[in-house]
């Protein structure tokens, strides 16, 4: 259930009083004075001028500028407006924004949902992390994509059945998100999909992680060389080859060396 | 002397005006020394002089023969099987059957199956019946006659014949007495022994179209209605006799009290077999057993004397191709060779028996009157029956379907709700039992339903499940009928959650989502509205459900309706915000009554 403070969010909206001048202005209160001003924006029916200050409010370190991009969200906000918002949100990552971002990661409007859905990476809270799981089963692609790409900046371990899931279907934000995340063990498990997932998916899943600087040591990237031979499809030699391309030949690495050999093979026609 | 002589001849071997329009009907005395003439047993029993309940039934046979199965129903054997090339149903007489092949009349013993005689058809086939010492014969010499005869049912041997000069219908005979029904207006009762006509009924109000004899009763009557045939008959009227009128289902259509003995085609065994009431009567034409069924196709149902259905049973896979009312039990015979004897009361199968037949079986004959399997405690099992027909995928049985739907719907409990939204399920179903089935979930107002119905909201749009919510709109809609009943408050808040998780769901359409909301309404008891609340801040300024008049209405109404003070403040806040979409400012002036 949302903790609404729609009540005081109402209140502001509704009222439309001016902010009671203080007697003397400090710089403190010239910039609540500002957020003041934003939060009328955020909440006023011109469109523009209500994402320019969701924008400008995320901007500001100011925890009265966070709870004024809150408090727009809690009342409700156009499409638009509600992006700019929720960007601006999880700029300054704050738990309670957590059941914020849930309430728009169901949004009927893909792309507040995608938003919102991307923003919780940044949220250490298992709440945050179920939300971006349930985002990988979204039927709109663009939303799973974000998702995978949540799991992924959030390490999210509990997101790695479904990604695997995502990956059977071909998913490309999921074959990148995964490899993003895997360490030596989860590349064993992804090199075991040989056979359920598409082989240009596993090609792509596997050469990106070959590619990722803190990947090692060297002899896990063999291990990974070798399940990517393991792949009849083209895209596997397309995989080491971009591999062969991103990397020195010095000093020399045996797992260059390895995708050196099977690269070979493949081209003069060899099984391997 | 020489005359009388003459006189004798021609009434054993010639027409002697037995049928013509002038001759007296509907007179009382007549007709009362008529029915006090038929030597009828005692007790309902077996017409066959064993008086052993048999069924004879016809299969399909090699080429164009077809075979004759004789069954003992008692001693649960066969008696015999004969090839023949037989183009008519089977009559049964006391030791005796007879029946059409090529253009002859043919008798076979009934023990054996062995021909006794035969006869030839001097003209167009209009019908035959037996008795137990006769058989009898309708024919068509030409455009303007038509003759009754009777023969000895040991030898074949014509005892009489007598002409007409109006249209002759299938007799039917019991007890010594045939029964000819004429010009669809009257039915003449006929001595069977000498042809004497003893006695004629006119319909006044009503045709008479069709006779069904036991051994103890005779009915007649039309698609409309029936008589039993009793002293009261010579009024010719419904009222003045023993008179009834079968309410049968209007998706039961076609079906009928018996033969139309005016029909060539139901001469054979034919789909007309296949959709019948079946009925016994006590006296005065009240009906036995509290009530009657219908047998249509795979199905029997029964009724209760008000009509309403009582128990229904399904026969698995194929047709029953005959059926009849022993009075002590409902037998079928299915075109598998199955035989099946049902409880009248209440449909428990007392017997489900196949008799041994190696082709498909085209129709029977039941020799059984009186008798029934002993009763052994069968499972009544009307529901998985009703069940078994709505998920028929038999097109030609879509009418059927929306009549175990709503027989379905009438019996209380989740189980049934459970299998109602089965039918939704059924990818195969047609659409209009699914529309159907909607209304009826809809009307149900049944409160042991709300945990499956709650069940059923489990599911929702997964892109990685490949699942979709299963008629959400329909399920709420039920919910919400459920709104002011006495509902268990943990299944309430189950429900609530998960009507919630709908309302939260992106891809929930606005359609269901109204229904949704109605459903939070109706049952959460003021716990629905911080989620109600949230929604419509959520999307009072959005550009497409913030204009959609119908989800405004649903929302405003239930947070104005079932909310208290502070649903109305938020409403009045929510008029006030400049980026409420005017459609939706609209509907909550008007619920407010704001000026």
């Amino acid at each position: 259930m949302w903790v609404l403070p729609f009540a005081c969010a109402c209140a502001s909206v509704a009222s439309g009083a001016p902010a009671t001048r203080p007697a003397k202005v400090t710089k403190a209160d010239k910039a609540t004075a500002g957020i003041d001003a934003l939060a009328l924006a955020l909440s006023g029916a011109d469109e523009e001028a209500a994402a320019k200050a969701a924008t400008a409010l995320g901007e500001l370190a100011d925890p009265a500028a966070h709870d004024a991009l809150l408090d727009g969200l809690a009342f409700g906000l156009r499409t638009p407006v509600a992006v700019e918002a929720l960007l601006g949100l999880s700029k300054h990552p704050a738990p309670p924004d957590v059941s914020s971002f849930k309430r728009y990661a169901g949004h009927h409007n893909p792309s507040v949902r995608g938003t919102a859905i991307a923003a919780l990476a940044k949220y250490p809270d298992p709440a945050a992390h179920a939300v971006v799981v349930q985002g990988l089963h979204d039927t709109a692609g663009v939303v799973r994509n974000a998702a995978a790409d949540a799991a992924s900046k959030g390490h999210m371990r509990e997101a790695i059945e479904p990604l695997l899931a995502l990956l059977a279907r071909g998913e490309e934000s999921a074959a990148r998100a995964l490899a993003a995340m895997a360490d030596a063990d989860l590349v064993r498990k992804i090199g075991d999909q040989l056979g359920r997932v598409p082989d240009a998916s596993l090609a792509l899943c596997l050469g990106l992680v070959l590619r990722r600087p803190d990947f090692g040591p060297d002899t896990e990237r063999v291990e990974v060389v070798r399940a990517i031979a393991k792949i009849t499809d083209q895209s596997a030699v397309s995989a080491l080859t971009d591999y062969l391309d991103a990397t020195p030949k010095n000093p020399p690495r045996p797992s260059r060396t390895e995708a050196e050999k099977v690269v070979e093979a493949r081209l003069s026609g060899g099984a391997k | 002397m020489k005359r009388l002589a003459l006189l004798a001849l021609v009434g054993a071997c010639g027409g002697n005006a037995v049928f013509h329009l002038t001759a007296p009907d509907n007179d009382r005395e007549a007709l009362s020394a008529a029915l006090a003439q038929r030597q009828l047993p005692v007790q309902a029993s077996p017409v066959n002089s064993a008086h052993v309940p048999r069924v004879f039934v016809l299969e399909v046979g090699m080429g164009p023969k077809k075979t004759i199965v004789a069954y003992d129903l008692a001693a649960s054997s066969i008696l015999w099987r004969q090839d023949a090339d037989v183009q008519s149903r089977i009559w049964v007489g006391g030791n005796f059957v007879v029946e059409l092949e090529s253009k002859q009349l043919v008798a076979r013993d009934q023990q054996t199956g062995a021909v006794k005689w035969n006869t030839s058809v001097p003209g167009e086939f209009i019908g035959a019946s037996a008795d137990g010492d006769r058989a009898y014969l309708v024919w068509k010499e030409d455009a303007h006659t038509w003759w009754l005869a009777a023969y000895d049912g040991s030898s074949g041997k014509q005892l009489w014949k007598a002409d007409a000069d109006g249209v002759l219908g299938a007799p039917a005979a019991h007890g010594g007495v045939v029964y000819a029904p004429y010009n669809a207006q009257w039915l003449s009762i006929i001595d069977g022994r000498t042809g004497k006509p003893l006695a004629r009924i006119r319909g006044i109000d009503e045709q008479i179209s069709v006779i069904r004899t036991t051994s103890r009763d005779a009915y007649y009557g039309s698609t409309q209605g029936v008589f039993e045939l009793d002293g009261k008959s010579s009024s010719g009227k419904r009222a003045d006799s023993s008179y009834g009128q079968i309410i049968v289902p209007p998706q039961l259509d076609h079906t009928t009290y018996g033969r139309d003995a005016y029909d060539p085609v139901q001469l054979a065994y034919t789909a007309a077999d296949r959709s019948r009431i079946l009925f016994a009567t006590t006296e005065g034409m009240k009906l036995a057993n509290d009530g009657y069924a219908v047998h249509y196709f795979r199905y029997v149902f029964g009724f209760d004397l008000k009509g309403a259905l009582t128990w229904a049973y399904s026969n698995p896979r194929v047709e029953l191709v005959a059926s009849e009312d022993s009075g002590a039990a409902i037998l079928a015979m299915s075109s598998t060779g199955e035989l099946v004897a049902l409880d009248p009361k209440n449909g428990g199968v007392r017997l489900q028996r196949n008799i041994g037949t190696t082709a498909p079986v085209l129709g029977a004959t039941f020799d059984a009157d009186g008798w029934s399997p002993p009763a052994q405690g069968e499972r009544v099992e009307t529901v998985k029956a009703l069940v078994s027909i709505a998920r028929d995928h038999d097109a030609r049985f879509d009418r059927v379907k929306e009549f175990a739907v709503r027989a379905l719907a009438q019996r209380p409990g989740g189980e049934v709700t459970k299998e109602l939204l089965g039918v939704l399920a059924d990818a195969r179903a047609p659409q209009k039992l699914k529309d159907v089935v909607v209304d009826l979930l809809v009307a149900r107002k049944d409160p042991a339903s709300l945990s499956v119905l709650a069940e059923q909201l489990a599911t929702h749009d997964d892109f990685l499940l490949q699942t979709t919510p299963l008629a959400l709109g329909p399920v709420a809609r039920a919910i919400a009928g459920l709104g002011g009943a006495k509902l268990d408050p943990a299944v309430v808040a189950t429900t609530l959650a998960a009507l919630q998780s709908h309302l939260d769901a992106p891809t929930t359409q606005v359609a269901d989502l109204v229904f949704v909301i109605d459903a939070m309404a109706a049952i959460g008891g003021g716990k629905e509205r911080p989620a109600l609340g949230s929604h419509l801040l959520l999307y009072h300024a959005d550009d497409d459900l913030g204009t959609d008049v119908a989800w405004g209405r649903a929302i405003v109404v239930a947070l104005e309706t079932h909310g208290g003070p502070g649903e109305r403040e938020l409403l009045r806040q929510v008029a006030a915000d400049p980026r409420t979409k005017p459609d939706l400012v609209a509907v909550i002036r008007d619920a407010l009554a704001l000026d």
